[in-house]
């Protein structure tokens, strides 16, 4: 008999790094009072879009057009991967750093959470939720970021989990799965923190399935409710579907995205994806509510109150999922909202009501949005077998990375992809799990363009426009310092003037940007934070990019001292 | 050419796929034999893997499990030479040191439904076939599926 060796118990591979293993708990005294004032305290990003607004806007100025030449590194984080992951060529570093009196928490892909030092850099904790293998994702292992309340870190999981971690140790507090992953669901949004909810949304939408957002008690992990955004046969809006067969039943309009929320109206203000198949809306008779659409959910109850549908019976995958930014107009309680279709909006935020439609990208042929919102689709995949082309292609003139606005300027500053796309229609049976698009899709690899544009919207005219290239698909930042931040997707992270967008400073990160920069301050030293990361579905927004690198890292950026 | 299912692991010997440097110079992945956990009656499930000497392979190289949960898994290496083992697990990768005729064991946590690769993460270990399977069966909780008519599947 072979007399073995006691190899011992296997370690968290945790142990075997110089990772601190514990955080300050700064965490702990986030409220929802807090989040609610979040602009209050610019030192700290305590919300996936810095507040409630969306804005992505930072008061801080230190770093301003004046001395942005000057920005350096002062860290770079690098996370790399191990072993065989989900989508080993598709993940992408999306997250949108939170940063807590000093404290930095962040997702990777594949299930990473990490604590990090703000001012220095240094690993506190990590966490990494093991993703099956084979878990459905139509776009790339992505995940885009936490949200933080309470003493505890809350993030979703690629097979459709949202967990509450301990903020100073980085260990699971609860775990609740919140969709099926044999139905082809997933998760990859942050969550959004109101009163003592945790707020989540499903992917999915490229398998048939339903979309769905969820609430959970953020102390125990108790599910609150749940708002199906295809209503069933009956229910309010099962009129814009057929009457006989299920095609309502893998709908789509998925809540891929973070929403917004506004107190006063105690309304969320959430983005739903495109129904499904896609592309073939033969199956799909109708409008096809509530996807494509923008739905007001009373935060207390998940009751939907009002919508407003960008596309009726999208037949282009022209999700609506993207950021609704809150802010006031003349007065007025209005939201904007950059559509993957190509077209820019604004609506009054306590109704619905549509004040102004824009186009925001130059090619659109897809159809055409009048100012006062009539849609007349002229360029779709119709007949089986017949290839159309369109502008914007299926993922739009702007994707999900974010618009920001800044209260000082009273601009909006949008990332646009200029690019088209070639659909032929393609009927298939639904199956659980599979793919259902209805269309073989090829997106135009050697034709595309991008620009960083500034928008009033007052009257929807652009104010200045930095040409590029390639497409821009990461979020934009705007500071106090009159700056606006964004990154390229060959990895360049650039700084413009907010008022001319001249180019005032950039630095090559080395990999292509799909993230959304944050900012905040330590010791009174302000720092701009970006995932660097190239991937997720590149095929869809930048296929001529497709074979730029890979990228891993966490950059972090401030003024010498 | 495209071969019967039955006449696989026949085709695989004889190409040499699952041997040490006879068809190509390592092991196809997760070319072993299949196993099952067993299940205890608290719930947890137990089971072992080996590496056998000079295949560079974990046998079982599939380990199936019943359901989500905990895994108390002994591994065993049998080889000639130094291995490792590093596994998935919520909240972080477990990592094992294995030298020559050693034998160790992990605790991991793993969802279901779904799979997970784990490997000997030391020289090309992972790429010579020191990469195993982990398959878990079952379905997402009641709670957490979607309110809708049963759908057909592939």
């Amino acid at each position: 008999m072979t007399d073995y060796v006691d190899a011992g118990r296997a370690v968290d591979q945790a142990k075997l790094t110089t990772v601190v293993g514990n955080a300050p708990p700064v965490a702990e005294a986030v409220t929802y009072e807090r989040i609610l004032n979040a602009r209050n305290e610019p030192q700290n990003w305590l919300t996936y879009y810095g507040a409630y607004d969306g804005q992505r806007y930072s008061p801080l100025d230190q770093i301003n057009t004046e001395n942005v030449k000057r920005l350096a590194p002062a860290w770079v984080f690098q996370c790399g991967s191990a072993g065989l992951s989900a989508g080993a060529t598709t993940y992408a570093f999306e997250a949108a750093p939170i940063i807590v009196d000093g404290i930095m928490y962040v997702t990777g892909w594949d299930g990473w959470v990490w604590a990090l030092d703000a001012k220095t850099g240094q690993e506190l904790w990590r966490h990494r939720h093991a993703i099956p293998f084979d878990v459905s994702l139509c776009c790339g292992n992505v995940n885009r970021g936490v949200a933080v309340a309470r003493g505890k870190i809350f993030f979703v999981t690629q097979n459709a989990h949202v967990v509450a971690l301990d903020a100073t140790t980085g260990k699971s507090v609860w775990d609740k799965t919140y969709g099926d992953v044999r139905d082809g669901e997933s998760a990859t949004l942050a969550p959004l923190i109101v009163k003592d909810l945790v707020i989540v949304g499903s992917s999915g939408g490229e398998f048939g399935v339903r979309g769905h957002l969820d609430a959970f008690n953020l102390e125990t992990g108790e599910h609150v409710w749940r708002c199906y955004m295809v209503p069933k046969p009956g229910e309010p809006g099962s009129d814009t579907w057929p009457a006989d067969g299920q095609a309502w039943a893998r709908g789509g309009a998925n809540c891929w995205i973070t929403g917004t929320f506004d107190p006063e109206t105690n309304l969320l203000y959430w983005g739903t994806g495109n129904p499904a198949p896609d592309f073939d809306g033969e199956v799909r008779p109708g409008d096809n509510l509530f996807t494509d659409s923008l739905v007001a959910v009373d935060v207390d109850s998940g009751q939907i109150r009002w919508h407003y549908q960008y596309n009726p019976h999208d037949v282009w995958d022209y999700d609506s999922i993207s950021e609704h930014i809150l802010f006031e107009l003349d007065g007025r309680k209005v939201m904007a909202h950059f559509d993957k279709n190509g077209y820019g909006y604004i609506l009054d935020r306590t109704n619905g009501e549509l004040i102004r439609a824009f186009p925001f990208v130059d090619r659109i042929d897809w159809g055409e949005v009048t100012p006062d919102g009539q849609v007349t689709p002229k360029n779709y995949p119709d007949a089986e077998g017949v290839p159309v082309h369109f502008w914007p292609g299926p993922a739009g003139g702007k994707e999900w990375t974010h618009a920001a606005y800044s209260p000082k300027t009273g601009l909006l500053y949008v990332p646009i992809q200029d690019v088209g796309a070639t659909a032929t229609r393609r009927r298939r049976e639904f199956k659980e799990g599979i793919p259902y698009w209805g269309a073989g899709v090829q997106v135009d690899g050697d034709d595309m363009a991008g620009y960083v544009s500034a928008f009033d919207p007052a009257t929807g005219g652009e104010v200045w426009r930095w040409r590029n290239d390639t497409p821009m698909c990461a979020s934009v930042l705007a500071t106090g310092g009159d700056l606006v931040f964004t990154g390229e997707p060959t990895g360049e992270f650039n700084a413009y003037d907010a008022r001319t967008g001249e180019l005032l400073w950039q630095f090559s990160c080395g990999s292509g940007h799909h993230s959304s920069p944050t900012t905040y301050s330590v010791d009174g030293r302000q720092y701009i934070a970006v995932p660097s990361g190239w991937g997720g579905w590149i095929e869809g927004f930048a296929p001529g990019m497709l074979g730029a690198p890979h990228g891993a890292a966490l950059l972090v950026f401030a003024l010498p001292q | 050419m495209a071969t019967p299912a039955a006449e696989r692991s026949a085709l695989m010997s004889e190409l040499g796929l699952d041997h040490q440097n006879k068809g190509a110079i390592g092991r196809l992945l997760a070319s072993g034999q299949i196993g099952q956990a067993e299940e205890g009656a608290d719930g947890a499930m137990r089971a072992t893997v080996r590496i056998p000497p000079d295949e560079l392979t974990w046998e079982p190289s599939v380990l199936v499990l019943p359901h989500s949960g905990r895994l108390d898994l002994e591994i065993i290496n049998d080889d000639l030479n130094t291995h490792c083992a590093l596994l998935p697990s919520n909240g972080d990768f477990q990592f094992l040191w294995l030298v020559n005729h050693s034998r160790g064991t992990a605790t991991l946590e793993l969802d279901g439904p779904g799979y997970y690769w784990y490997g000997s993460p030391t020289g090309n270990d992972e790429g010579r076939g020191l990469t195993g399977a982990i398959v878990v069966m079952g379905d997402a909780p009641p709670e957490a599926r979607l309110d809708r008519p049963q759908q057909p599947r592939p």
